[in-house]
């Protein structure tokens, strides 16, 4: 194999590599995804009541 | 990190996997709304004497066995004994600003878990000049912490023990990314104190209550505040007993042997263990019985008596 050769081949195998890594990483998930609030909560709603008092909960 | 299935909730019990895309079924439905003291949170070094509108869902991503909150924290938010209110957050800002308070709290289970709630409410307190406060146990990854605390102010972040064993088996967690989130949040710039709940033969042992200070020294600073919570009896933890006051007073001489400037006493009555002293001259800053401040001796941040400056916010 040429010297000429051998470098085409290299560069064609970093492109290879390369397009691969690029493939990969847009069809890897997102690490970090907003959650989407849905449109009605599942459980039982109450009406707003004086809230202006301490609350009960530790914290 | 939780993976979930489709058509199932997460280990928080409030986002949802609905056909391939991620819902938070608790934005704008908190379970809980009320006006606190501040020094509740527990916040010692964060707008003293001031009340803060607090703010919670249901759900957290940690299961501790002792949680104080378990009604809530553990609840799915289908169940009927536990009602939630519509209250976007345009109105709990406008809440905020109605019950004259200057600041928010996301608190009582976990702002984490109502990730979205609290970024989209703070954002907009922000805009309103709220300042906003996270309680939390810190167990979140990096990413998304450090775009929530762009608009975070103070946070009063759990450090449960220092032992990655008792996070395993009391509380289904790990340590390391607590202790990333506490650190971050630190460097972030904002006002960082800590929580230890001491809890009998469990965590509090002087061995682990002096190499936890360590770490929070080294790590966070001289000048973050460290509260001994005091446990009692909840959840799935009730054969233990409370903690003793004698206890508490000797994590905090430990912790304060250990270079930190603040240690603090709460859950049980102290009277030092309440107070603020000014690391340089050991004058009384801060005087509180339970939640009240009895007086404030803080002038322009600092010591009136030998002019150090006091780590905190004060106006």
């Amino acid at each position: 194999m040429t010297r000429r050769k051998f470098i085409r081949r290299l560069i064609a195998t970093a492109m290879a590599i390369f397009a691969g890594a690029l493939w990969l990483a847009c069809k890897a998930p997102p690490r970090f995804v907003r959650a989407v609030r849905i449109k009605q909560y599942p459980g039982v709603l109450k009406p707003l009541e004086d809230i202006s008092g301490p609350s009960k909960w530790s914290g | 990190m939780c993976l979930i299935e489709a058509g199932q909730s997460g280990e928080c019990r409030v986002r949802v996997n609905i056909d391939g895309a991620l819902r938070t079924v608790v934005y704008g439905y908190p379970c809980s709304i009320a006006v606190d003291p501040i020094e509740k949170k527990p916040l010692f070094h964060f707008l003293p004497g001031t009340g803060i509108l607090s703010v919670a869902t249901v759900g957290c991503n940690l299961h501790c066995t002792n949680c104080q909150n378990w009604e809530i924290s553990q609840a799915n938010p289908e169940d009927e004994d536990i009602r939630a209110y519509s209250c976007s957050p345009e109105k709990l800002v406008a809440l905020t600003k109605q019950n004259n308070c200057p600041s928010l709290a996301y608190t009582y289970t976990d702002p984490i878990v109502y990730y979205e709630y609290t970024s989209d409410s703070a954002k907009l307190a922000r805009e309103a000049n709220i300042r906003n406060v996270l309680v939390t146990a810190g167990y979140i990854n990096a990413e998304p912490w450090k775009k929530l605390l762009r608009y975070v102010d103070a946070a009063n972040i759990d450090l449960k023990s220092i032992s990655d064993d008792f996070y395993r088996r009391v509380c289904s967690a790990t340590l390391k990314p607590v202790q990333n989130a506490l650190v971050m949040a630190k460097a972030s710039g904002i006002l960082v104190e800590v929580t230890n709940l001491v809890i009998p033969t469990l965590n509090d042992e002087p061995e682990q209550i002096g190499e936890l200070a360590r770490w929070v020294k080294v790590n966070l600073g001289a000048e973050t505040p460290l509260h001994f919570s005091g446990f009692y009896p909840r959840y799935k933890m009730r054969n233990l007993p409370p903690t003793s006051l004698k206890t508490l007073e000797k994590a905090r001489q430990i912790a304060k042997s250990e270079g930190l400037d603040y240690v603090y006493i709460g859950n049980v009555a102290s009277k030092e263990g309440q107070n603020t002293y000014c690391p340089g001259c050991k004058k009384l800053l801060i005087e509180r019985s339970g939640f009240t401040i009895m007086q404030n001796r803080i002038r322009g941040g600092g010591c009136p008596d030998c002019e150090r400056e006091i780590y905190g916010v004060w106006k």
